[in-house]
């Protein structure tokens, strides 16, 4: 038995005691709500989630702004939400909601701010290594002494419309690649020496005379090959609509982004217009005409001719393509798919070609012998009958020799036995 | 007289003990007639996930200043910030994040020409599954919403600064006007009303992602079933709840 009981329950008596005054103090000093779902005061939650929203969802520029927000979601810029240049918003939101249009003070700070100059364009705009390759970017120097402009402190808004910003690529993309080619594979038939994680590092394997000979050729007579590229004008060629589009469709606000006269742009280089009295002063067009500038002032850039079809393959390619297809598949393959071959010989073979055709091919022949040439070649027929096909005018009279040089069994072929006795 | 002294204590205690278990009783059970129980609930339905995707980047600063605003954050203390990487064909590595790239970069650190690679990475708060902030809370202010997001108890904060410690992704400060921690709370108030965050609001890349871990159909769930992705500092232990597409070995 324990000498010193007394003490020992004593002891654990304070410990209890001790340990209820902690559970009521517990209950009576920790704040509401605490401990309920964890080690933690519940009411926080709701009070982390009642604060006020500040910036606003392009949803709701939307309801008032409709216009604009159908234009902004037509261009480039389309993804840029509308707090990113006007700032938050919601006292403006508020303001408008609340139909109070007596307080002033309210009123004031409901304004936009709109005071983005070229260093706020410049934050997303600005040349850096570390942004994406296919991001448009501008060293600002550069741009305005390409533009001729004079005054440095210029605004990016003076031309460019931030909701429809028309821009113009410079360094991006620098490869072209062919128009017809989706994948490495398509032109590398191994692993590639090299490596390009970016499209744009890759070697360009054509260039726009390639296919367009004739207009590179007399763009380069015109004053705008000194200044400006292919590429300065026109989008690339992509699999969509666009492919060899020209940007904004050709419409003026193109143009004159570099044509417009304007304070701070230098007066003589490039050649400036006065915008929109251009049009009212000019008595052939009306205002209401729906002219692009390339309407009138074409031949000045280049002829607008294209051909493609004959480029680049000469105009009786066709039939000729056998023959250079096997010498040469290689080069086919560069910008053609085995695949494309079968889509017209095995497919669009025409339908009269069956299995019974080679006997009666020749009443079509004689018919239409331009037909047979749109895909065989002139002396295919040659591969078999050893002579010209049809017969040419006159040659009942030449077939003596004919028949002397090459053998009466090229003649047996077609006619039978007692074709020469109908005359001889 | 001790033996009447004795059985008179005993008595207290008897009579003490017994009103504490009514007490208590009574007050839990008013707890479980509380009419939150709902929401709660309803909270447990979602798991919020936030991907960055470093290769859309273009480092304008546009969700470090729609923060700021959203926020109210403190001059000079960042919920969220823009950092870049710059390597130089030599190797060097230059990490920046001027004023958290606020008002974006002014220049290339490195010769361009010398630029091997570089790319930006924008960096918040992680609202880890196991975060070591709410672990080391003494007070209980830091804690896990049931839809997963790490959040403070402002009333609750001494201001201890522990967690500001703790977090291996500095992602906290002191706000010293109010004396208590804060840090970046997903926008809680904005995705409590059925908004993203005022970052992911921002960007005008989509470089940011925000949603529903739990929801099979979120953009962000099958963004992380088909991408590949990493996280920062995955060998702490944190659980990261931050996920990065194009994340660099470099970066930490």
């Amino acid at each position: 038995m324990l000498k010193d009981k007394k003490h020992i329950i004593a002891i654990f008596s304070v410990i209890i005691i001790i340990i209820f005054i902690g559970v009521i103090a517990g209950i009576f000093f920790s704040p509401e709500s605490f401990g309920k779902y964890g080690h933690y005061r519940w009411n926080a939650n709701n009070e982390n989630a009642s604060l006020k929203m500040v910036n606003q969802n392009i949803n709701t520029c939307k309801e008032c702004h409709e216009s604009i927000y159908q234009l902004h979601e037509k261009d480039a810029h389309y993804s840029v939400p509308c707090v990113d240049c006007h700032g938050a918003g919601n006292l403006h939101v508020e303001f408008h909601k609340s139909g109070d249009s007596t307080n002033i003070s309210a009123k004031q700070l409901a304004v936009m701010p709109k005071e983005f100059d070229f260093e706020g364009c410049l934050y997303c705009h600005r040349k850096l290594k570390a942004r994406p390759a296919d991001f448009p970017q501008v060293n600002q120097e550069e741009h305005y002494k390409f533009l001729h402009i004079t005054d440095s402190k210029t605004k990016c808004i003076e031309c460019h419309n931030p909701h429809e910003p028309i821009f113009l690529l410079t360094d991006v993309k620098q490869s072209r690649i062919h128009p017809i080619i989706n994948r490495c594979t398509e032109c590398h038939s191994k692993n590639p020496e090299k490596s390009f994680k970016e499209v744009s590092d890759h070697p360009a394997i054509f260039e726009c005379k390639d296919c367009h000979k004739e207009v590179v050729n007399d763009f380069n007579q015109k004053p705008h090959h000194k200044y400006i590229d292919c590429r300065t004008c026109h989008l690339y060629h992509k699999e969509n609509e666009t492919t060899g589009r020209i940007y904004k469709n050709g419409n003026a606000k193109f143009c004159l982004l570099c044509h417009e006269k304007k304070p701070f742009k230098d007066e003589k280089y490039p050649p400036k217009i006065d915008w929109p009295s251009h049009i009212g002063n000019l008595s052939i067009l009306q205002k209401s005409d729906e002219k692009i500038c390339l309407s009138c002032h074409s031949e000045q850039i280049h002829k607008m001719d294209l051909k493609v079809k004959e480029n680049p393959h000469p105009k009786n390619w066709r039939p000729e393509h056998k023959d250079f297809a096997k010498e040469k598949p290689e080069m086919c393959k560069r910008c053609h798919t085995t695949n494309e071959c079968a889509s017209c010989h095995l497919k669009n073979k025409p339908q009269t070609h069956n299995d019974s055709w080679l006997k009666g091919h020749s009443i079509a022949g004689e018919k239409n012998k331009t037909s047979c040439d749109f895909c065989h070649k002139q002396n295919s027929c040659n591969s078999c009958h050893k002579v010209v096909m049809p017969h040419p005018k006159g040659f009942d009279e030449l077939h003596k020799e004919v028949v002397s040089q090459k053998g009466r069994e090229v003649c047996m072929k077609c006619h039978k036995e007692n074709f020469c006795g109908q005359c001889h | 007289m001790n033996k009447i002294e004795r059985r008179k204590f005993i008595k207290l205690g008897l009579y003490s003990t017994a009103g504490v278990l009514c007490g208590s009783l009574f007050a839990f059970s008013k707890i479980e007639q509380d009419a939150n129980v709902d929401n709660y609930e309803a909270l447990l339905k979602f798991d919020w996930g936030f991907l960055v995707d470093t290769t859309r980047c273009i480092g304008c600063g546009a969700c470090v200043r729609a923060c700021k605003i959203e926020n109210n954050v403190p001059e000079s203390y960042f919920r969220t910030w823009v950092e870049r990487y710059e390597i130089d064909k030599n190797g060097n590595i230059r990490v920046d994040s001027p004023k958290g790239a606020i008002e974006s970069f002014k220049t290339d650190n490195f010769q361009s020409e010398d630029i091997v690679k570089a790319f930006f990475v924008p960096k918040l708060c992680n609202h880890c599954y196991d975060s070591a902030c709410t672990q080391v809370c003494p007070v209980g202010a830091t804690y896990e919403t049931p839809d997963k997001v790490v959040l403070i108890d402002k009333e609750r904060c001494v201001g201890c600064g522990y967690c500001v410690q703790a977090c291996p992704y500095g992602c906290r400060y002191i706000d010293h006007e109010k004396g208590v921690a804060d840090k970046c709370t997903l926008c809680y108030h904005r995705i409590q009303k059925g908004e993203a965050p005022a970052c992911v609001n921002a960007c005008p890349r989509s470089a940011r992602i925000f949603g529903n871990l739990k929801d099979p159909k979120s953009k962000i769930r099958r963004i992380l079933d088909q991408r590949r992705y990493g996280q920062l500092k995955p060998d702490l232990g944190t659980n990261p709840k931050c996920f990065y597409i194009g994340l660099d070995k470099e970066v930490v």
